[in-house]
């Protein structure tokens, strides 16, 4: 069966958690060839409305948990995940997906992973610029081209994770897996990393279980390897 | 720390990176480019991308609201980069208050870069980096060797030499919470003659930001130079604009000597 024609336009909704500009973003997932909205604030009917809700993140951890409190998001997202349902979180986005974060430690995380975000330990804190992803995980093959020394495992492991996530002439159009990152703090352990960094210590640059995907670096900002990333995940 | 063998024990798999910057006025590239076509486009966005392709990691815009005064064009243009562009990118240039940035930030610029404002509103780069984070910020530090063999600083685009102590000028815009410094060393700018590697040695290792360094590319082995010698990133205009080596020439040049940078796919 031919995978174009069978997928129809995905349909995209990004969280607006007034926590940064939204433009890159909206212009990657429409680029991505998705019918996209941008939501404040939760609505039940989004259940049926949407296919992925992308959470973008930047600030403080409190002040996001805060902003997705305020506006009712934390019920929302738990039933949506619940669900089944897409949820991307980006930069702070993913971090608030984790119970807590050592930057404010008395505020909850959603909880929908386990662990906690720890202070980056390198002298250059905040981490600013690019770096070349590691350890890459199926769902994130499909994008990125393994590292030289990974190269003999790709056949299988981009094979196991067909169907819905494939992209068309997925071969030809796999890129350098480098990645945009500003952030202090990162999640270091997570048995569903799915793309790892070192600066310093060793995190998580993307976790995914099932529908639940979160990214440390932005994919909006990671050049063309970020724009195809932003397509797979959205579509 | 940005060889690939890792002798310097920091373990960080951070890229150097290659900015190409562009001068902008009345929306227009200004300054010395040989992409004529782009030229006569007036169009920096095109310029933008054209970099991009190239694998440029990161721009810089600057002059861009010195230039049109309190119009709309200047964000016009940040939008324009903000919609075609999928790498960051800072601008700067006539930024006075915490409203301007607010603006370019709105735009969808990722980072501002201050000079003169820095030097004379030093609050600025507290509140700037209190209201949208350290990384948002990048102080443009224009620093000239004088014939007295002193390091001073300058503003208004190299013009005016003001009394500020170099070394405590870098101190202080650290303290202030700036995200990065672009170091132009202005008796190296246009000379053709490197980066000023010494100046760029006196930032050491565990210095708490990053260094752009400026003033000075001629060649390949200049932007290793720098980086060698400590610079984080390294920044040019006229041997891009003029077409004598693409960014991807210079990166390769890079890759080869075994620095990590970000690889692009032509």
């Amino acid at each position: 069966m031919n995978i174009l024609t069978r997928r129809t336009l995905s349909r995209v909704a990004i969280i607006d958690l007034n926590s940064g500009n939204l433009l890159s973003l909206q212009t990657a997932i429409e680029a991505a060839g998705c019918e996209l909205t941008t939501v404040q604030k939760p609505d039940r009917k989004m259940l049926n409305e949407f296919d992925v809700l992308v959470m973008p993140g930047q600030g403080r951890f409190a002040y996001v948990m805060q902003q997705i409190n305020d506006s009712g998001w934390h019920d929302f997202l738990l039933e949506w995940v619940r669900n089944g349902k897409r949820l991307v979180g980006i930069c702070v986005g993913m971090q608030v997906l984790f119970e807590g974060s050592d930057e404010d430690p008395e505020v909850a995380g959603l909880g929908l992973f386990k662990g906690r975000c720890h202070k980056l330990q390198h002298p250059k804190t905040p981490m600013v610029g690019w770096a070349k992803l590691s350890g890459l995980k199926p769902s994130m093959l499909a994008v990125g081209s393994p590292g030289e020394s990974e190269q003999h495992t790709n056949k299988t492991d981009t094979s196991s994770e067909a169907g819905f996530l494939a992209q068309p002439k997925r071969r030809e159009t796999r890129f350098d897996a480098y990645a945009y990152f500003v952030n202090s703090y990162a999640i270091t352990e997570c048995p569903f990393v799915t793309a790892k960094i070192n600066y310093c210590n060793s995190f998580c640059a993307a976790v995914q279980r099932g529908n639940l995907y979160g990214f440390q670096f932005h994919p909006e900002k990671s050049g063309q390897f970020g724009r195809e990333l932003i397509k797979h995940v959205c579509q | 720390m940005y060889a690939n063998d890792e002798s310097s024990g920091t373990v960080s798999d951070l890229c150097a990176r290659v900015i190409p910057c562009l001068d902008v006025a009345y929306g227009r590239v200004v300054k010395g480019t040989n992409f004529k076509e782009l030229l006569d486009m007036g169009n920096p966005v095109e310029l933008a991308k054209l970099y991009e392709q190239q694998g440029a990691d990161e721009l810089v815009f600057l002059d861009i609201k010195a230039s049109v005064d309190g119009q709309d064009s200047a964000l016009e243009m940040v939008r324009q980069v903000a919609c075609e562009l999928s790498i960051p990118f800072a601008v700067g240039g006539g930024i006075k208050t915490l409203d301007d940035v607010h603006k370019f930030f709105h735009a969808g610029a990722d980072k501002v870069t201050l000079n003169t404002m820095a030097v004379e509103k030093p609050a600025l780069i507290n509140e700037i980096s209190t209201q949208y984070g350290s990384q948002s910020i990048v102080v443009a530090v224009d620093v000239n060797h004088e014939i007295d063999g002193n390091l001073a600083i300058y503003t208004h685009g190299g013009s005016r030499r003001v009394d500020v102590d170099y070394h405590q000028w870098i101190n202080e815009v650290v303290d202030r919470g700036c995200g990065e410094i672009l170091l132009t060393a202005m008796h190296k700018d246009g000379t053709g003659s490197g980066f000023d590697t010494d100046l760029l040695a006196q930032f050491g290792a565990d210095f708490p930001v990053q260094v752009i360094a400026s003033g000075g590319a001629k060649g390949p082995s200049d932007f290793l130079d720098a980086i060698h010698a400590g610079a984080d990133a390294v920044l040019a205009a006229g041997l891009f604009h003029r077409s004598e080596y693409t960014v991807g020439e210079i990166k390769e040049y890079l890759i080869n000597n075994n620095i990590k940078v970000r690889k692009t796919t032509p």
